[in-house]
């Protein structure tokens, strides 16, 4: 997968400068027709929802927070994303190294099977999570006998999150790594490193950048999460409820003002953490 | 300047037909104010809460046979959707072009009529507007293992209750009016017309709710799914399960409301989609003989009050069945349970 | 420098008992891997074959052969070339005037590209029911009309576009920004008008970039359901996408059918992505070319 969201670079420049009319006519046409495109299609639905949710100051956000399992849907949503951040951080790191520095026969696949979570559908996922480890089905059986249950709890969210977000850092540490140069590594080698040593020296705060912007763009993907993880968790409010589903709810029930309130505060979040993503991961590239 | 040379008119001329083709798919039939009789192949668009899906799919294929046979082979096509019974009002109210409308109790039609979409006064129709009837239940698990027999059983603690959610689900309104209605008859545990005994009573069990879902057969397929203990939901919802091979099992509280279902249909869409001929058919086929039939053996009641009441069959008989008239109609009850100040509504968001 | 390869040879330790507990260590850390990825996807995905045939093959047959399943995935289809055919052309334009043109507001621009990915897709269905349900911003404007836009193909099409808006421009914009403005100057001084020399220079260079964001955009069209469950009213035989279709079904307890239909899309997906990934080599590979 390319890299994040990138500022546009100083290098290139439009060089073209036009000198007739028609030329400059062709260069406002262009940009007015991706004015347009954007505002209608990107603009003028975010204002709507700020508008709604903040249009009468703070009593919409107010008013939805004030539902009883409101704050506990964003609490959910916010430590299960940052609890599925941490472990794909590390698992995905894991499996970067793995990816790049071994070789193994069905490396390919695996290289591919991490990607599969990008183009499945998230109900899907869902939907694969509860045939396996869903109260009837044969995994989800055999954890109830040690009383462990994964659908219907913050388990299963967890889960899912995971399995949706799996190939973010993975993608993002991988070319990193790649580009590493061995030499560093071969020197700390020679001058007695254990492996965990050099990797922790030498490797991480390399790719730490990458790390970083992955878990954020994993963070962000988790807080908006809703396909697998309304099949999975039960949506028992207070309990398993996050906040996209509680805006699922809220918008279903047309009560949108309240729904927008929440879905700002969401969105706001992501997009800040989008924000920096591209800024840390800028600093990847060389 | 040509087409070749100029990409921006290239833009503007393909944003149009897609825009024109989006607006195009919407499957309505073109704004025509006049109809001249049916279309070719008239479409219902069908709106119904959330529980009686398979019961309308079987006595819709019922009823495109028989209009078939007799209308020279017409095919008639039904475009069904189901879900909570507010949700379906809202809906056709925000846009949702419904011909047909079946929704859980009177004041979500009246949603409708109110917004202008309904016209005629559908509680002169045949049965009232009504029809199917069922009671409230209690959905436990196999073997009733907690002793559940009345309301008082769901205000004990640690148990876990199901009920949907009254701002989306019929189903729901229904739950706490049968709750509301049975205390101050002197049913479960509390004191007959005791106003503020049926209040803690409603309190208890709301107090032990696990979850709000949006419909019905949400709400029964979460408890299917092992979570809480028990399910309030409709009698028809049990036994529906239980056809499908689920392990539900009903308990049925002493006294309960009479649960009664409104169909009509929805003139101004009616007659804008040029079906009104059709969907007319089809609600005169909801009273009729083959339908009745149909909604018994899918677990409805008789609209005929005598008769819920005895039951019959798989349909045991109530001790105490009553309507929403006792207590005022939906108005009186809306306002004193579901209201900005009612005990319902207190008691979600206290 | 050539084409990076990709994968790095290992550093190799000096003693033979070094050697050995490093390759125990490599040998444990590619298991953890392995064994991350087949908990998290393999089962699941054997899982749901398992389940999908469990009432025997047949069921394949009965489920496909259900006018509201193929309408599901007649709509999910119809929906899925819309959005990709707009998303496509207009990322096109808007990566270019990002790349090539500069303005005040160009860094907004850029900002307003990413915000799709921002939203949760409920989020996005939500905006369309405060644009054009009761009391929306454009309710009284398409009623005049006659066009129906909630509960109707055109609101499905506008929340699926507003979701797959930045996948073209992010992969393009990064290969525009690297090549070709030498190629370009060069060809529009030899008397290529603009259009010539997008279709002959331009196009070539971003081509294997386009199509990853076509691909990528595709897979995600496909699998929406958060915004589209709520702006489609989920009526069946009309407003019902695959994904809905999976939804209903779940909820009719047509498990069996959900499954099979869950199994067409993975396998769809599978073949997406094998899609994908070449199209991912392909275009490293031409990025990484001097």
């Amino acid at each position: 997968m390319s890299d994040a969201a990138q500022t546009v670079s100083g290098r290139s420049t439009a060089r073209w400068a036009p000198h007739r009319t028609a030329a400059a006519l062709r260069h406002l046409g262009l940009r007015g027709a991706a004015i347009v495109y954007l505002g209608a299609m990107v603009a003028v639905p975010v204002a709507a929802i700020v508008s709604s949710g903040f249009g009468d100051g703070l009593t919409s956000f107010r008013t939805a927070l004030a539902i009883p399992y409101a704050w506990t849907a964003i609490r959910l949503t916010l430590i299960t994303a940052a609890a599925a951040t941490v472990i794909n951080a590390v698992m995905g790191t894991l499996l970067a190294w793995v990816l790049v520095r071994y070789r193994f026969p069905g490396r390919r696949v695996l290289s591919s099977m991490v990607d599969l979570p990008m183009a499945i559908p998230t109900l899907v996922t869902g939907l694969m999570i509860l045939t396996l480890y869903g109260p009837n089905a044969p995994i989800g059986k055999f954890l109830d006998r040690f009383g462990i249950q994964v659908a219907f709890t913050w388990v299963g969210i967890l889960l899912a999150l995971c399995v949706v977000t799996l190939p973010l850092v993975v993608r993002q540490v991988q070319p990193v790594l790649l580009e590493l140069d061995p030499a560093e590594e071969e020197a700390a080698a020679t001058l007695g490193a254990g492996a965990w040593l050099s990797f922790r020296k030498v490797v991480l705060p390399a790719v730490r950048p990458a790390i970083v912007g992955g878990a954020l763009l994993t963070f962000a993907r988790c807080i908006g999460e809703f396909g697998s993880v309304v099949l999975v968790s039960g949506n028992i409010a207070g309990k398993t409820l996050t906040a996209p589903v509680f805006i699922y709810q809220l918008a279903n029930q047309f009560r949108p003002a309240e729904a927008a309130a929440i879905a700002t505060l969401m969105f706001t979040i992501s997009f800040v953490l989008v924000l920096v993503t591209a800024r840390v991961t800028r600093r990847v590239e060389v | 300047m040509s087409l070749r040379t100029n990409p921006i008119r290239w833009a503007t001329l393909a944003l149009v037909p897609i825009l024109a083709l989006s607006a195009c798919g919407s499957g309505t039939a073109d704004g025509a104010t006049t109809c001249d009789g049916l279309p070719d192949q008239p479409t219902i668009s069908f709106a119904a809460y959330s529980t009686p899906r398979e019961a309308y799919g079987k006595i819709i294929s019922a009823f495109k046979s028989s209009w078939k046979d007799e209308h020279d082979g017409q095919e008639v096509i039904f475009q069904e959707s189901y879900d909570g019974s507010t949700l379906q009002a809202s809906r056709v109210v925000s846009g949702y072009e419904a011909d047909v409308v079946a929704l859980s109790l009177g004041p979500d039609v009246d949603q409708i009529a109110d917004a202008g979409l309904i016209t005629h006064d559908w509680t002169t129709e045949a049965d009232g507007g009504m029809v199917t009837t069922s009671v409230v239940v209690f959905d436990v698990r196999p073997g009733n293992p907690l002793g559940i027999t009345d309301w008082n059983d769901l205000t004990k603690p640690g148990v876990e209750v199901l009920t949907p959610d009254p701002a989306s689900s019929g189903g729901a309104r229904w739950n706490l009016v049968s709750a509301w209605g049975s205390a101050l008859r002197g049913y479960g545990g509390a004191t007959k017309d005791d106003e503020a005994g049926a209040t803690t009573l409603m309190q208890g069990v709301l107090g032990n709710v696990l979850a709000y879902d949006s419909s019905a057969r949400k709400s029964i397929q979460n408890f299917e799914d092992g979570n809480g203990d028990v399910a309030i939901t409709y009698e028809n919802e049990v036994l529906t399960a239980q056809a499908a091979g689920k392990e539900d099992e009903a308990v049925y509280p002493p006294s309960s409301v009479l649960i009664e279902n409104p169909v009509t249909v929805v003139d101004t869409n009616v007659d804008k989609h040029c079906v009104r001929e059709v969907a007319e058919a089809f609600v005169e086929y909801l009273h009729g003989d083959e339908a009745k039939q149909i909604f018994a053996d899918a677990g409805y009641r008789s609209t005929d009050l005598a008769t819920a009441q005895k039951g019959g069959g798989d349909f045991p008989a109530i001790e105490d069945l009553w309507d929403v008239d006792e207590f005022g109609g939906w108005d009186a009850l809306t306002g004193k349970l579901f209201g900005d100040t009612g005990i319902v509504t207190q008691a979600q968001t206290g | 420098m050539s084409a990076p390869s990709d994968v790095a040879t290992p550093t190799t330790p000096a003693t033979g008992a070094a050697r050995r507990r490093s390759r125990l260590a490599r040998g444990a850390l590619a298991a953890a891997a392995i064994a991350y990825v087949a908990l998290l996807l393999l089962l699941p995905l054997i899982g749901i074959v398992t389940k999908a045939f469990e009432p025997g093959v047949s069921i394949i047959g009965d489920t496909l052969s259900r006018p509201e399943v193929r309408h599901a995935f007649l709509l999910t289809g119809i929906i899925t070339v819309i959005t990709v055919a707009v998303t496509t052309f207009f990322g096109l334009v808007v990566a270019w005037v990002l790349v090539r043109q500069r303005f005040l507001g160009r860094a907004l621009m850029n900002a307003v590209v990413d915000l799709p990915f921002a939203l949760s897709p409920v989020t996005v269905g939500l905006a369309a029911v405060l644009l054009f349900g009761t009391g929306g911003w454009f309710t009284d404007f398409v009623a005049a009309r006659g066009i129906q836009v909630l509960f109707a193909l055109p609101s499905m099409v506008l929340v699926t576009i507003f979701i797959c808006i930045p996948f073209t421009i992010r992969e393009v914009v990064p290969v525009l920004e690297e090549f070709g403005l030498d190629e370009e100057d060069a060809s529009r001084t030899l008397g290529a008008s603009i259009w010539q020399t997008f279709r002959r220079v331009t196009l070539p260079n971003i081509r294997w970039a386009l199509l990853y964001g076509v691909a990528l955009s595709t897979a995600r069209a496909i699998g929406e359901i958060g915004a589209v469950l709520i702006v489609s009213g989920t009526i069946s035989g009309k407003t019902e996408t695959a994904t809905i279709y999976i939804f209903s079904a779940l909820e009719e307890r047509l498990e069996a059918q959900a499954h099979v239909v869950a199994l067409v899309l993975a396998a769809v997906s599978i073949v997406l992505l094998v899609g994908i990934e070449w199209l991912h080599r392909r275009n490293e590979l031409e990025r990484s070319r001097t």
